[in-house]
């Protein structure tokens, strides 16, 4: 009988010792990406923005690989990227703009970095966060960065989806790999 | 294991249920026709806002929990009793997560509509919401 409890206890204990060494490995992961973004945050003459539309642009391109693991991972940088942002360093418009659009977007985020496995409600809340950002990008110069903003007229059954890109070619985040370069650029940012 | 069973029966966790006048509410920011209100009371409400009718299996443990947690989950993707709380952006994002759930169709959970019957949606019902978010969507302001 004792050996038995004893043979449980350490089932327990091993079992116990497994998920919580996997949550370490995430939790690591996570924090390593908390300090890469605190990193491109702060430094001086850098946008106050520049972490979160990076973790955009990544997740922008997962999508357009069809790739709904790491669009999951950068949603999670995304709202990471919301909640840290230096609230101080924006501007009046910028500051306007962003707690106008922070719970929507952060609300996206999770969902896709919730979402893994379902590509297609990944780029559901990706055609509405992409919304937001632009409300962001457009009243930001973001210093030495070309930004452009894309349509795909195909994307939802011909009801269309827009996107934010950082390339002047298209890479199409709705149709992915079936259909890379539909779309067309229709604004310019400096 | 029987006598776990008989003490978790005295473990009940809270109730959703207000009993107060949703002043917040969907139907005050928004025109919500009778029929649409008729469908969301019967198949969304139960989880997504602040009065459920709970089923007699809520009151016995485990499922009190399981039910619970539902709710729990539910309101905080969206509550109808609080969507006046949400920003205009916000409004905006919840009808179009409406519409594509309904679409898709991943709501009502398939669990909730295997022992509630009559929430279940026809496919008129589906029309109905749908019609009735896509006019919401195209009123809202800065769309």
């Amino acid at each position: 009988m004792k050996k038995i409890i004893f043979s449980m206890a350490a089932s327990i204990l091993w079992l116990a010792a497994c998920t919580s060494g996997k949550k370490t490995t995430s939790a690591a992961k996570a924090s390593d990406s908390a300090l890469t973004s605190v990193v491109v945050a702060k430094p001086i003459g850098k946008a106050p923005t520049e972490a979160l539309i990076n973790a955009y642009l990544q997740l922008k391109n997962a999508l357009t690989k069809d790739n709904d693991n790491e669009a999951a991972e950068a949603g999670k940088s995304l709202v990471l990227a919301i909640t840290i942002i230096d609230k101080n360093a924006l501007n009046a418009e910028q500051s306007k703009a962003f707690s106008d659009i922070a719970d929507d977007a952060k609300e996206h985020a999770e969902h896709i970095s919730a979402s893994e496995g379902n590509i297609n409600h990944q780029r559901e809340h990706f055609e509405t966060l992409s919304q937001d950002i632009y409300e962001l990008v457009k009243i930001e110069s973001t210093p030495g960065r070309k930004l452009y903003f894309d349509h795909c007229p195909m994307y939802n059954q011909g009801k269309g989806g827009n996107w934010i890109s950082e390339t002047k070619d298209i890479h199409n985040p709705y149709l992915g790999k079936a259909m890379p370069d539909c779309g067309r650029m229709i604004e310019e940012f400096n | 294991m029987l006598f776990v069973l008989a003490v978790i029966q005295f473990i009940q966790p809270d109730r959703n249920q207000s009993g107060q006048a949703a002043i917040l509410d969907i139907s005050r920011i928004y025109p919500v026709p009778e029929s649409v209100q008729g469908i969301l009371r019967e198949s969304c409400y139960d989880c997504h806002s602040d009065n459920t009718r709970y089923p007699w299996y809520s009151f016995s443990q485990p499922a009190a929990w399981w039910v619970s947690s539902h709710i729990r989950k539910g309101k905080s993707e969206l509550n109808f009793n609080q969507f006046g709380s949400y920003s205009a952006r916000r409004q905006r994002s919840k009808l179009k997560s409406i519409a594509s759930s309904i679409k898709d169709p991943t709501m009502p959970l398939p669990s909730y509509t295997l022992i509630h019957r009559n929430a279940l949606l026809s496919a008129k019902d589906r029309q109905l919401i749908l019609q009735w978010t896509a006019k919401m969507i195209s009123r809202s302001p800065n769309k």
